[in-house]
């Protein structure tokens, strides 16, 4: 416990004040001492105190971000660790920060109003039941310092409201809330706006009175989120009111002069258009008597509002709103006058599509945002984006008066260009976009309904504005219609004919060498997805042949495109080198001597500072294709890869480049797979270092490393037990690592399966009963359908290699009847939930040896199993797969099921191809197993039939006749 | 237990619990015995303290005016909201004055004065009213023993009294309050013995011999003596009270009809095996019938004024939508009865409230067998159902998602490429902007179901596999669907954000043609994340889940 005394405030104030320091020496020392004493009781009453009492402004605000830093730390009880705030603390905390909260200056109330949401969060409401009486209590303050803190504090613990599934336990939490809050929030709602028009002139009360006014329309927003409450149903007449009134609003005072960042009126009107558009979406009924006023207001609140940067946001939920009304059939006639047509498309749509300056000044200098906001969609919040969706809404109702009002627009438009592209080349912009919004639509509806759309001709705009622009001689010349066009051609691509676009490919590689970012990024981009648009017979839509012209300059002009300042690291230009590689294929072969140095060099450099994923993937991807293609014409190629990639791969495993070291294992399986003959030494010199357990600690390394030790297994099985059989326990103990975890337990089986598989059987033969006993283990610790499968898979494959007789015994040798428990207790019963064609056959071959081999099936109590067993056999056969999950595991953790590792970023041309280890020896296990019982029936004449005949069920034994028949025998 | 919050105002569809007798009809319900009193002072000017020594007096004459004077009282009480007739929980000031006289021992007294009729339907009109009113004025009448009372008054020679005891106990039914012994009063009116003389009432060989305000009270009482669950009604009194039920089914009054529908659809709200107790006693082919009820459009206004309640279609389809979300045979029950041919109408009705219950239904017949959602698409359902995904309102929207979601989990691969085909995506996909997480989650695992469809078609060579799913993806972009599911990428909520991104990887990164191939043993549990999603009862009511079929896994070894 620390006393609550003036020397350790004192003590306490002065680390503060080192934590400030600038100095390491005496910041981290301060902060380090702080962190040791945070867990004695009373630290946080003697941090608050020291907010509270010091003179220093400086102090106390790093009181306060000390405190609200040790709240977030701390706060949460986590189950099965300690309490780490003592429960006096806790109480004192509650008791005393809201107040403490509201009567201190802004910048500490942000951060005691953060703590507060951080405790609310945990306790409320059981555990703080009085928190919002006490907030409500402070409305009647009539200081609004004070009501705005409570409304941000409010705001903080309600917005999850916004996004969290309903639940009873939240609704409750809710409808709470609503019982002490709705009320007076309404009042003070009413209390604000009357406020408002007596200080109409004051501008510094009414820049007070707005950010409440904003801080409450937020709070409508999500106490209104989950449903409609009662009480908000009972007074929409007062919010709606007020609101509408709010939108019609403007006060001279309160316009801003910045153009970028928002005024406070604007916040607030974007945030009422949010609240009407909640209210229109979800609750239409009740909503529907104020909705056309609210459509009139806003409609006018777009028309009279500028281009300026601050109004994005508010233009685009307006327009949203607008479009989100529109295409509802009971609100069409609201829309379906001609004039309003003609002047929603007039003044709300075609001044939001423009090109402006904002945009000019992204595209020439921050073309990274330019690209991720227009080609990836990001642009959700934008006037262009909410234009466009505008378009859709109104062509849902209004197709044909929309599109004959663009058409004479983008004529127009057009036109204009036409007479000076040099001072008017933005009509031209402005007019592809607008095609290119139309048309979407369009295309929606084609794809939907097979329904091409007349209004809009794709290929006519094309022709005769798309690829003059395209085949100008002057790459550089009005790269933003350049860029239109290159994306134009991207987005329709599907709906161009094929001639066309196989037209377009040389002039797309020729603008791979444009300056502009922005344009040589889209033209890399259409190009790589041309090359993955497939044809009719569902090959790719280009044939390598006919790419085959312009391989040399595509290939050139990808590679120095990468050296354009700029562009050192751009993902589409890598992506369109792998895509290129892959339609290409042998064609690249005469080049990939001089590009594989390229890439190398390119891979060392990234390595030193791994810092565009993407970029980094593709890298990657395109060399796993040099070697792949390269390799398959010339297998022995691979030792020239290996000398130029190895240096790298050395360098990166040894400066341990977290964000590599999969790849490069995965690169190097790749390449060991290719080797026919032994393995080489230079991988047997590493192998001691991939079972090191670091290595196994971070999970992303996992599936490359399991993948890479199965194919130094597959290559050289024989080499490790011959000269390395001390390494094969440090084997196992990866297995036994991978097998304790529910998500990396089938990596520890596909090991094991190599092992059985490639290792000599008298090398593995001291360890093979631990195995079995491990895998018992985590049966009965924690048994999950993925492991039960992958179980049977092993088991049964232990089966086909070592014998049935072998199995039998090393089961019954670790607890006598224990083989028959595992038949009757997870092989009749779960074999079924087998999937994979390669596993279900592993199964089968296993089984039917287990049934026609194993002397112990016929001569023990097993017996009794053996007609089940086949019934089992019979039923992986012919019925569908069981795919059901028991209840318990359809909430397994998503982190805990394969495929959901970010850390491993699986490399598509690295792919392994599936291995069948039972292979051509058994083609059919169906006529496997009628010509194995036959074999059987003839060793013990007249058992088989009479076993058959008693225990087999009609429709199984049907089944088993039709093998008998297929492979001609007859059971004796 | 499961306890229902909401924040909504309680539904307007829904059915009354409690009603009072306020005499706004004279002929019928009024009191016959008015002229015996006529030239007494009004009763409206008794004090308490006058009724007390009134009901107390030696005289049945004083006792009757006494009890008329308590009856006013019940009466007196807001009458500003007769009109409602919906009673809600507010405080009856001139009931609570009756309560604290200690008058409802008496009354409970005189029900059993059979000598007298007059007094006893004063009596039984007036604990009536008190019954109707708060939990703890309902408990007042229960603990005075009215309950016995009242069941020996069904079978009186006198349908006044009669009637007005049935009303009582339907009342008191009606009043959902759990004892210690985890019975409700529901159940305690069962116990004292009401149920059957009711079904004797109901068994006579004319049903119109009944005056039709008489039926209409038998039948609401019969339904507050099914209604509620957790428990549920004994499940003797239920199969005692079904052949009553479905001769009302037969009836023509509306109101009569109504309620005997609802009744059938709280006895369908439960669980699989409740659900068959119905559909065993024949019940499920009248039920459809009664789809096709009437409009309300073309009932004259004057009725329009008693509220939609009284239309059967409203209970009728939630009772039908109870039966689906039971077993596939119980389902495969309403589709043999052709209940599908009435969904174009329903889903096209009028009214949003029965677009929702309508699509909410076939949510649960596409969580079926891939034979049902056949017969969905055999009876013209699915251009509709996408119209109501695209323009119903949004809790229609909401279960038509859940209807286009079971369909692309359990429908096969020719089914989910004709819902494809007939333009589900677009309208889907919109509504990955609904403002309500489930609804998106839901919509996302739509969305996955058919990719992943595509991915496990039999039969079908990777290459096309390739093919379609690059062809599916085009059409998901061309409708903006990509750039939806990239902005929930931001989603605040982690299970959105996570199925988002896993879409993306999955199907969006580009990576589409490479070889791709699971390695040996690759036990990948396919639908770990998205299990098949389970029959989901509506939102009104508390959700109950179809349980997938558990497996049988044995204890550990």
């Amino acid at each position: 416990t620390m006393e609550l005394n003036d020397a350790n405030l004192h003590t306490l104030t002065e680390y503060l004040q080192k934590t400030l320091s600038p100095d390491p020496l005496v910041r981290r020392p301060a902060e380090k001492f702080l962190e040791s004493v945070e867990g004695n009781q009373n630290y946080p009453i003697l941090l608050l105190t020291a907010l509270e009492k010091s003179q220093d402004d400086v102090i106390r605000v790093c009181a306060a971000v000390t405190f609200k830093n040790y709240i977030k730390r701390n706060w949460r009880i986590v189950e099965d660790e300690p309490n780490k705030i003592s429960d006096p603390d806790r109480t004192a905390v509650k008791a005393n920060i809201v107040n403490l909260m509201l009567t201190s200056p802004e910048q500490i109330q942000k951060q005691l109003s953060d703590a507060i949401s951080i405790i609310g969060r945990e306790d409320f409401p059981q555990k703080w039941p009085d928190l919002l009486t006490e907030m409500v209590t402070r409305f009647q303050s009539g200081d609004f310092h004070i009501i705005n803190g409570v409304l941000r504090t409010a705001h903080s613990l309600f917005k999850r409201y916004r996004h969290e599934f309903k639940s009873n336990e939240l609704w409750m939490e809710i409808k709470l809330v609503l019982d002490t809050f709705a009320q007076p929030l309404t009042e003070l709602f009413k209390a604000t706006i009357d406020l408002c028009q007596t200080h109409a002139t004051d501008i510094n009360a009414l820049k007070v009175l707005f950010s409440s006014l904003t801080l409450i329309s937020k709070l409508f927003y999500s106490l209104n989120f989950q449903d409609l409450p009662e009480f908000f149903e009972d007074n929409m007449e007062t919010w709606m009111t007020h609101f509408h009134n709010l939108l019609t609003l403007d006060n001279k005072l309160l316009q801003t002069e910045d153009e970028e960042e928002a005024g406070l009126l604007e916040l607030l009107k974007s945030q009422i258009c949010d609240n009407a558009a909640l209210y229109a979406q979800k609750y239409d009924e009740e909503f529907q008597p104020y909705l056309p006023r609210f459509v009139t207001a806003i409609w006018n609140l777009l028309v009279t509002t500028g281009q300026e940067v601050k109004y994005d946001l508010l233009v685009s939920n307006a327009i949203q709103f607008l479009a989100s009304v529109c295409e509802r059939p009971h609100y069409k006639h609201l829309f379906e006058d001609q004039n309003t047509l003609t002047s929603i498309c007039e003044k709300v749509i075609v001044p939001n599509m423009e090109f402006r300056s904002a945009d000019e000044e992204a595209f020439e200098d921050n073309s990274e945002e330019y690209i991720i906001r227009d080609l990836e969609g990001s642009d959700i919040d934008t006037r262009r984006r909410a234009a466009c969706d505008l378009v859709r809404g109104l062509c849902r109702f209004f197709e044909g008066p929309v599109t004959a009002i663009f058409s004479g627009y983008v004529n127009s438009m057009l036109t204009e260009y036409a007479k000076n592209p040099a001072a008017n080349w933005k009509h031209k912009d402005s007019a592809i976009y607008l095609v290119t919004s139309l048309a979407s639509k369009a295309q929606t509806q084609k794809h939907g309904i097979t329904q091409a759309n007349e209004l809009v001709n794709l290929t006519e705009f094309f022709v005769s504005h798309i690829l003059p622009d395209l085949r100008s001689p002057s790459v550089n010349e009005f790269p933003v219609l350049k860029a239109d066009a290159v994306k134009y051609v991207m987005t329709f691509r599907s709906q161009l004919p094929k001639e066309q676009l196989l037209e377009t490919v040389p002039l797309l590689v020729a603008h791979l060498r444009a300056e502009s970012t922005v344009q040589h990024t889209y033209t890399a981009h259409a190009l790589e997805r041309l090359f993955t648009m497939r044809g009719p017979n569902n090959s790719t839509l280009f044939s390598a042949t006919e790419i085959a012209p312009f391989t040399e300059q595509l290939l050139n002009n990808l590679f120095n495109a990468l050296a354009i300042p700029g562009s050192s690291e751009n993902e589409y230009i890598m992506k369109a080198i792998m895509r290129s590689f892959s339609l290409l294929q042998e064609t690249i072969v005469p080049y990939i001597p001089t590009l594989i140095g390229q890439l190398t060099h390119k891979l060392l450099l990234v390595s030193k500072n791994p810092s565009k994923p993407h970029f980094n993937h593709y890298l990657f991807e395109s060399l796993c294709l040099s070697i792949r293609i390269t390799c398959k014409a010339n297998p022995a190629s691979v030792l020239s890869f290996e000398e130029a990639l190895f240096p790298v791969f050395t360098e990166i495993l040894q400066s341990d480049v977290q964000e590599f070291v999969p790849y490069v294992f995965q690169v190097m399986s790749l390449l060991l797979e290719i080797h026919t003959s032994s393995i080489p030494s230079s991988y047997m010199a590493l192998f001691p270092h991939l079972l090191q357990p670091v290595l196994w600690e971070r999970t992303g390394n996992i599936p490359p490393l399991v993948r890479l030790l199965q194919a130094y297994l597959e290559k050289g099985g024989t080499t490790i037990a011959g000269s390395a059989p001390d390494k094969i326990p440090g084997l196992l103990g990866v297995f036994q690592k991978l097998i304790a975890s529910k998500a990396n337990d089938h990596q520890g089986f596909y090991l094991l399966n190599s092992v059985v598989e490639h290792m000599p059987p008298e090398s593995i033969g001291q360890y093979r009963k631990q195995i079995f006993i491990l895998l018992f283990q985590r049966l009965q610790s924690s048994k999950t359908t993925k492991f039960i499968k992958s179980f049977l898979v092993f088991v049964n494959l232990y089966c086909v290699k070592y014998g049935a007789i072998a199995l039998q015994e090393i089961f019954d040798d670790i607890q006598p009847k224990m083989f028959g428990m595992v038949l009757e207790k997870i092989v009749i019963p779960e074999v079924q939930k087998v999937s994979g064609q390669v596993e279900k056959k592993i199964c089968a071959v296993g089984i039917t040896k287990i049934l026609t081999e194993c002397p112990a099936m016929m001569d023990t109590e097993y017996t009794k199993l053996w007609p089940l067993v086949l019934q089992a056999l019979i039923g992986l056969f012919e019925l569908p797969e069981d795919d059901s999950i028991p209840d318990d595991e359809h909430f397994i953790d998503i982190e805990d099921t394969p495929g959901y590792q970010t850390a491993f970023s699986q490399l598509a041309f690295a792919g392994k191809k599936e291995h069948d280890p039972i292979g051509d020896a058994v083609s059919n296990p169906k006529i496997l197993l009628a010509q194995s019982l036959h074999k059987l029936s003839t060793a013990c004449p007249g058992r088989v039939p009479s076993m058959l005949s008693t225990s087999l069920n009609a429709e199984a034994l049907q089944f088993l006749q039709g093998y008998l028949q297929a492979a001609s025998v007859q059971l004796v | 237990m499961e306890v229902n919050v909401e924040l909504r105002k309680a539904k307007k569809d829904e059915q009354m619990l409690k009603r009072r007798n306020v005499g706004s009809f004279p002929v019928d319900a009024s009191s016959p015995y008015q002229d015996q009193n006529q030239n007494a002072q009004s009763s409206q000017h008794w004090s308490v303290e006058d009724i007390i020594s009134g009901v107390n007096s030696q005289s049945l004459d004083q006792q009757l005016q006494a009890t008329q004077a308590a009856r006013d009282y019940s009466l007196l009480t807001d009458i500003s909201n007769t009109n409602s007739k919906l009673l809600s929980r507010e405080k009856h000031p001139p009931i609570d004055l009756i309560v604290e006289a200690g008058l409802i021992s008496q009354l409970v007294r005189f029900l059993a004065l059979s000598e007298c009729p007059p007094i006893q339907f004063e009596a039984a009109w007036a604990l009536t009213n008190i019954a109707s009113g708060t939990t703890d004025q309902t408990r007042a009448v229960v603990e005075a023993g009215a309950i016995p009372a009242f069941v020996c008054l069904v079978a009186s020679p006198h349908p006044h009294v009669s009637e007005q005891a049935i009303w009582a106990l339907g009342n008191i039914a009606g009043e959902y309050v759990l004892e210690g012994d985890g019975s409700t009063y529901r159940d305690k009116v069962i116990k004292h013995g009401a149920v059957g003389p009711l079904l004797v009432l109901l068994s006579v060989p004319n049903l119109s011999v009944y005056a039709t305000s008489y039926l209409r009270n038998v039948t609401w009482t019969l339904s507050n003596l099914c209604r509620n669950k957790n428990p549920a009604p004994p499940l003797a009194a239920v199969q005692h009270m079904l052949p009553g039920l479905l001769r009302l089914l037969h009836h023509d009054d509306p109101e009569a009809l109504a309620d005997a529908c609802w009744a059938v659809s709280y006895l369908t709200d439960g669980p699989n095996e409740r659900i068959e107790v119905v559909t065993r006693a024949g019940l499920v082919p009248r039920l459809t019938q009664l789809l096709a009820s009437t409009d309300i459009a073309v009932l004259p206004p004057l009725i329009l004024t008693h509220l939609s309640i009284h239309l059967p279609q409203t209970p009728t389809l939630r009772a039908v939508g109870n039966i689906v979300t039971g077993t596939d045979e119980q389902t495969q029950g309403v589709l043999n009865a052709g209940a599908l041919a009435f969904f174009p109408g329903l889903l096209t009705h009028r009214r949003s409230g029965i677009q929702k219950e309508a699509a909410w239904t076939l949510s649960n017949i596409t969580a079926g067998k891939d034979s049902q959602i056949q017969e969905v698409i055999g009876a013209g359902l699915v251009p509709l159902l996408i119209n109501v995904l695209q323009q119903g309102d949004f809790k229609t929207q909401k279960e038509a998602v859940w209807a286009i979601t079971n369909y692309t989990s359990g429908g096969s691969v020719q089914q989910v490429a004709y819902l494809v085909q007939s333009g589900v995506l677009s309208p889907l996909l919109n509504l990955l902007s609904a403002k309500d997480s489930k609804t998106v989650l839901v919509v996302m695992d739509a969305i996955l179901n058919i990719f992943m469809m595509n991915d496990s078609a039999p039969n079908r060579q990777a290459a096309d596999k390739l093919g379609e799913t690059e062809k599916l993806c085009l059409m998901v972009e061309g409708c903006g669907g990509l750039d939806r599911i990239e902005a929930l990428q931001t989603h605040e909520n982690e299970m959105i954000y996570k199925a988002a991104l896993n879409l993306i990887e999955k199907y969006f990164s580009g990576e589409v043609s490479g070889c791709l191939t699971q390695p040996l043993g690759g036990a990948v549990v396919k639908k770990t994340m998205h299990p098949l999603l389970p029959k989901q009862q509506l939102t009104v009511t508390p959700s109950k889940f179809k349980t997938t079929k558990a497996l049988s896994v044995s204890e550990t070894l």
